[in-house]
């Protein structure tokens, strides 16, 4: 109970921290960005894509739609939303504050880092939203496109994000870190750029699977048949992204704390 | 003895391994003060409120807030405590209030009104939706200082906050400080490199260089300390005739500028009697002046001792 009541006024704070800011723009952008491309294609290119007889339109337009944002996509904005969000702080010369406050610093580096998970996850949320949305509307303007005749198979999508999501949390767990920890917004950033590019080079390698920055790939398209089976909610780079997620965030938590603020 | 609200034994800190910043570091904040930690640029202050409140880690030494080791308990010290260090701490996009609502969801326990009140004392409830991106300098301090009260604070903290305010502002800062330990009994931490500041508000005084501490006492003690003996700076026309005429007096000077003397009294009454000689002298005396003695005593402790 006691625990609770310092970590739900650090959340809420963070919630009211974002307000304004270019970070949750950034979400929000980045959201719409796929499905208005693709929203945008459906209506000028509408001929070539009728679907055949028989055929859900709706697997092509939202598979394709996430194929595209997940691999290169999330992993980038990831990277700059993270160290955004823990730009505020830095910019508000807040974490003396905060580390000067009566309460918990890890109720604050959780705190910040349950928001910035939650922005990721909004931006998910309002991607599928999104996704879906431009179909219907384009499905009303071009009739023939047949989104109104078939229902989206939602189940199969969320399956697919949720591993993209779970994919990514490892990198979230050392970007957030990287990010409190150096209070140069660049640096992080840099870094976080340069081992995603990395992850797109190895990730071929079988020993990707030990590389949190190429999960993005790996959680969608597997070199190993098993994974890639789309009924898997959790495959192998899931379950080890969240292995270094928690990782990740505890050093993390025990590196903050004992951090000279300066 | 009651124990002191603010007390360090041997505090020592060091940045990089080549050079020491606090040395060996005793302070001791009696209940009720208000002390002024007084030091040049660069001597340590701010890192030594930095290490009271643990945001560095000291490297030996203790320190104990209202008697109690503060490493043993971090949290229920910091709740009886309102610092502000060096620039305040604000959400730029946000405005007063919603800077001082997060502050106040952070402490749990701020009664409602108390925003609206902090607000009032810093005279900062005119600002309505403004955010503080548009606030000036002086303003944002201010809403520092707001931050730093909202938990109405048995001790507080603030590390030159004077800093960026007008000479309207300084006043009411130092007013306000005489309100706060008079009418609320709050004890007063309080840094900065002027003397004067520390003067006219503090009953305490602790003066460091180089991140040791030169002096700590009352700031009657201070005063006292120079034994009344009175420096006069005298601006003539003929510095060598008055400096031959002044050492028949026996009186030792000396030639600051070309027309400037500078020599010590043992009290005022002198003073008249060395001007009536040099006079005598046919010496024309432009102006003398009677140097400001704390400020002398300052200069002295921080910068002509070597160590
Ligand atoms: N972040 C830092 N990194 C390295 N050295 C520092 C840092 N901050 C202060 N110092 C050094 O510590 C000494 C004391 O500085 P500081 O406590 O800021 O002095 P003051 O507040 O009295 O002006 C100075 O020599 C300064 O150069
Ligand atoms: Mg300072």
């Amino acid at each position: 109970m006691s625990t609770l009541s310092f970590y739900w006024p650090s959340i809420k704070n963070e919630v009211v921290k974002l307000k304004r800011t270019f970070a949750l723009w950034l979400s929000v952008i980045s959201a719409l960005f796929i499905p208005v491309i693709y929203f945008l294609y459906y209506l000028i290119k509408y001929e070539g894509l009728i679907p055949k007889d028989g055929e859900n339109p709706w697997n092509r337009f939202i598979s394709q739609q996430i194929n595209n944002a997940s691999p290169l996509l999330i992993p980038m904005f990831i990277v700059l939303v993270t160290s955004l969000v823990v730009q505020i702080e830095h910019k508000a010369l807040g974490i003396k504050h905060l580390f000067t406050l009566p309460v918990p610093k890890w109720s604050v580096y959780f705190g910040k880092l349950i928001v910035v998970i939650g922005l990721v996850l909004f931006t998910y949320v309002l991607f599928t939203s999104l996704a879906l949305l431009s179909g219907y509307i384009v499905g009303g303007i071009h009739g023939e496109l047949q989104f109104w005749e078939f229902t989206p198979e939602i189940q199969r999508y969320l399956k697919l994000l949720f591993r993209s999501f779970t994919g990514v949390l490892g990198i979230i767990g050392l970007q957030f870190w990287l990010s409190f920890r150096i209070k140069n917004f660049i640096i992080p950033l840099g870094i976080g750029l340069v081992l995603f590019i990395t992850g797109l080079i190895v990730f071929r390698a079988e020993e990707s699977i030990y590389y949190p920055y190429a999960y993005s790939m790996l959680s969608l398209f597997s070199l190993r048949g098993e994974d890639v089976n789309a009924l898997v909610w959790l495959p192998r780079v899931s379950i080890y992204s969240l292995g270094y997620f928690l990782v990740f965030s505890i050093l993390g938590f025990l590196d903050i704390r004992r951090m000279n603020i300066k | 003895m009651i124990t002191p609200i603010i007390k360090t034994e041997n505090l020592c800190f060091s940045y990089a391994k080549h050079k020491k910043d606090i040395t060996s570091l005793d302070l001791e904040v009696p209940k009720g003060s208000v002390y002024g930690f007084l030091g040049p640029n660069g001597s340590g202050k701010t890192t030594t409120i930095r290490l009271l409140l643990g945001l560095l880690k000291k490297q030996e030494g203790e320190v104990f807030l209202f008697g109690d080791s503060f490493s043993k308990n971090r949290l229920k010290s910091l709740a009886n405590i309102g610092a502000l260090i060096e620039a305040p701490s604000l959400y730029e996009h946000l405005n007063a209030r919603e800077n001082l609502q997060v502050a106040a969801r952070y402490r749990r326990n701020v009664p409602k009104g108390r925003i609206e009140e902090v607000l009032e004392v810093v005279k900062l409830d005119h600002t309505k939706k403004k955010k503080v991106k548009a606030f000036s300098l002086g303003m944002k301090q201010r809403l520092g200082l707001a931050i730093s009260l909202l938990n109405k604070p048995e001790l507080l903290i603030l590390d030159e906050p004077t800093n960026g305010l007008d000479p309207k502002g300084i006043i009411e800062m130092r007013t306000l400080i005489k309100e706060l330990n008079e009418q609320h009994g709050t004890t007063i931490f309080i840094s900065s490199h002027l003397l004067s500041e520390i003067e006219k508000t503090c009953s305490h005084v602790g003066i460091i260089r180089n991140g040791e501490m030169l002096f700590q006492d009352t700031v009657k003690a201070l005063k006292n300390s120079e034994n009344g003996k009175l420096v006069v700076e005298i601006e003539n026309d003929n510095v060598s005739l008055a400096q031959e005429t002044l050492r028949e007096l026996d009186i030792a000077t000396d030639v600051i500028e070309e027309q400037l003397l500078s020599l010590t009294v043992n009290e005022k009454n002198e003073i008249p009697v060395l001007i009536d000689t040099l006079r005598d002298k046919e010496i024309s005396i432009y102006q003398v002046k009677i140097k400001d003695n704390l400020e002398e005593l300052f200069l002295t402790l921080t910068e002509n001792q070597k160590s």
